[in-house]
């Protein structure tokens, strides 16, 4: 065919054309999703006089260049930053763990009364922070120290004599009821997920399972959970960053200066009255840096998982 | 090893409009080492029969014994059963040697190293020894599912449930698959119910065939007695390919009435059928004969509408009127050639012909046979 190649050709610069619009998009999303991140790291090198005299995105000159503020950023979250680890970690991998076998209890094994099960469980999804505050504090300042005092002092009470108290004041303790907060928070989302996943999974694999002998929790161990893990890379990723960059829970749970999450670091950073950019762009990128490295760490078992793939 | 038996099994699914009967009061005994294909239309039930046997279904009512011993309660892993899906559903995460080996870690306190030999015993004999580290998904359709046969092999149980374990390949691998999976089962004696929808699989493979439609067991007997001496209508017509042409008529006396022919009948037959009005004729292909003229008793004039040629024989689709919608089927040596359009005469020998009552479907009168030919062995 005479023309074949000519199509071909033809078919060659169509494609390098899209390849070019490919690019363009990408690029403008590059820019786009960069613009604000180059702009705060442009501002926290920057003296307050240099901000007000250039553009927020350029970089700073060699006067106005400063370490400064990424210092006092630093100093000021440092405690929180560990602070918020020690909290979120716990409170993720409890969520995910949770929610992933919860989810395989309400797919993978039938029993009577799931669907109600499950629909309860996604209503827990929808139920805002604001609505359950006054009670969560109610709950870890009153009703549970309450119950523990009464319960260990009267059973242990020939040891505590009978004056031991809740230690609501401690702040690993608060540090603790917010993590487990957190935990139990998310393990409706984190059972949705897991449950949109573990249905596409094969009844037949888990019958052949089954025959060879396999117990509910084999089951679970040897086939569901390695199966799993891309929706626990997109769990883990989506649950660590809700958990980290809540403040309400924290601000209600956590009095303890020496307890307070880098959330609450961050707002007393930027709470003065003097608003001094360089620092709260400063402050902003420090904390957003573990949940930088939890994207990147996860980011190729995430993509796996948004996609489906099994 | 062990017998496996069905004793009036019956399951009823819960619906919306009320109970559905999946499974209606089938009872089959299946010897030990015996090859039994479930056979029948999508949703008769044959399935549900298997995971019954299985474990993976409630039986609503009746026994399902294996050697003796009643096992409708036990769980699957308890049953000494292996199991072959349709979907292979191998673990994807597992190599080879894993997916085989995990039913016997899960199911016995058997050593690694004894597990070890017995896998690669299986691969060996399956032939896929060299691709024992590889996982499923680097591995051919032919490939998985030779793997699904291993992990039901090294388990050594007492019976083989497969549910179309061939319905995913490629017709030429089917055919090989086929013959390797009847010297298999041969080999290790292992007793077998097979579920398929394909009867030519059924046929080929199986020491008895049990055919099911709409949860009722139509018939269990050999491939040959199904053929040949079907129960009713409903054998008759699935099994053989094509099947089995059938003209319903109205007896008056010693003639069948059909709506384009008058059939008569001999004596002999005539007798067999002297108790029933309403009569529908049946007829394989390969026994239609052609003829030279319709001056002979039994013998009509018909058109050739389409032909498909096989090769070995030749397919031909007949009315007797050109403008009838009622088409028939003969098939004829491969040589004979036979244009559409032509008119022909062809004869209905009365020792081929199937008398059913139609309307229980029950068989009258199946078709005379011969003795069957044995061919002497070369010593």
């Amino acid at each position: 065919m005479s023309t074949g190649t000519r199509d071909y050709v033809e078919e060659l610069r169509d494609m390098d054309n899209s390849r070019i619009g490919l690019y363009a998009v990408l690029l403008f999303g590059i820019v786009f999703y960069l613009f604000p991140v180059e702009t705060a790291v442009m501002t926290m090198f920057k003296t307050q006089g240099e901000f007000a005299r250039t553009l927020p995105f350029a970089p700073p000159s060699a006067d106005g260049f400063t370490l400064s503020a990424l210092a006092t950023a630093w100093n000021t979250l440092r405690p929180g930053l560990l602070n918020s680890l020690v909290m979120a970690i716990p409170a993720t991998i409890m969520s995910a763990l949770l929610g992933s076998l919860t989810a395989y209890g309400l797919t993978t094994i039938s029993w009577r009364g799931q669907v109600g099960v499950v629909v309860f469980i996604i209503a827990g999804i929808f139920i805002p922070y604001q609505a359950v505050l006054v009670p969560l504090a109610q709950f870890w300042y009153q009703i549970l120290p309450g119950l523990l005092n009464g319960f260990v002092n009267t059973v242990f009470g020939f040891i505590t004599g009978g004056d031991w108290a809740y230690p609501s004041r401690n702040g690993y303790v608060q540090l603790f009821q917010l993590s487990i907060t957190h935990g139990a928070y998310g393990i409706p989302i984190c059972t949705l997920l897991f449950r949109s996943y573990y249905q596409a999974i094969s009844d037949e694999m888990i019958e052949a399972a089954r025959l060879d002998g396999a117990s509910a929790f084999s089951i679970y161990r040897n086939i569901i959970l390695p199966l799993s893990l891309p929706m626990f890379a997109v769990t883990l990723i989506y649950q660590f960053t809700q958990v980290y960059n809540d403040l309400l829970f924290a601000l209600v749970l956590v009095n303890e200066p020496a307890a307070q999450v880098a959330t609450q670091r961050l707002a007393a950073l930027t709470g003065g009255v003097v608003q001094s950019f360089n620092t709260t762009m400063a402050g902003a990128i420090v904390a957003a840096f573990p949940t930088l490295l939890v994207y990147i760490v996860f980011g190729e078992q995430f993509a796996k998982g948004v996609a489906g793939e099994n | 090893m062990a017998q496996l038996t069905l004793d009036n099994v019956t399951k009823t699914f819960q619906d919306d409009d009320g109970e559905i009967i999946a499974v209606d009061n089938v009872s089959v005994d299946i010897e030990d080492g015996e090859f039994l294909c479930v056979v029948g239309p999508s949703g008769c039930g044959k399935s549900t029969t298997l995971r019954m046997i299985a474990g993976l279904e409630d039986i609503t009512s009746g026994e399902i014994r294996l050697g003796g011993q009643i096992i409708n309660d036990q769980p699957p892993a308890r049953r000494n059963v292996a199991m072959v899906f349709q979907s292979y559903a191998l673990y994807p995460h597992m190599t080879v040697r894993e997916n085989m080996a995990f039913g016997l870690e899960e199911s016995t306190d058997m050593p690694d190293s004894e597990i070890d030999q017995r896998v690669e015993e299986a691969t060996k004999m399956l032939g896929i020894f060299d691709l024992i580290d590889r996982k499923p998904g680097e591995l051919s359709g032919g490939q998985q599912q030779r793997v699904a046969l291993g992990r039901a092999i090294v388990r050594d149980p007492e019976v083989f449930l497969m549910d179309e374990p061939l319905a995913n390949l490629d017709a030429k691998l089917k055919a090989e698959m086929r013959t390797e999976l009847q010297h298999l089962q041969e080999d290790l004696d292992v007793t077998t119910v097979y579920v398929t929808h394909d009867q030519t699989e059924a046929m080929t493979m199986s020491d008895r065939i049990a055919i099911l439609n709409d949860g009722i067991l139509q018939q269990c007997a050999t491939p040959l007695e199904c053929y040949h001496e079907p129960n009713n209508l409903f054998v008759a017509g699935f099994i053989g390919e094509p099947s089995m042409n059938f003209f319903p008529t109205t007896r008056e006396g010693t003639t069948l009435r059909a709506d384009r022919f008058e059939y008569e009948l001999g004596d002999e037959t005539a007798a067999a059928v002297s108790e029933t009005t309403n009569v529908t004729l049946g007829i394989r292909p390969e026994d239609i004969e052609l003829a030279d003229s319709t001056a002979a008793v039994n013998t009509f004039e018909a058109v050739v509408d389409v032909v498909e040629p096989r090769g070995n024989e030749n397919t031909a689709h007949l009315q007797f009127d050109a403008d009838a919608d009622e088409q028939f089927t003969m098939t004829v040596d491969g040589m004979t050639s036979l244009k559409s359009g032509q008119r022909i005469s062809v004869a209905f020998p009365e020792e081929a012909i199937h008398l059913f009552d139609t309307g229980s479907g029950e068989a009258i009168r199946n078709r005379t046979l011969d003795e069957i030919e044995t061919v002497e062995s070369v010593v």
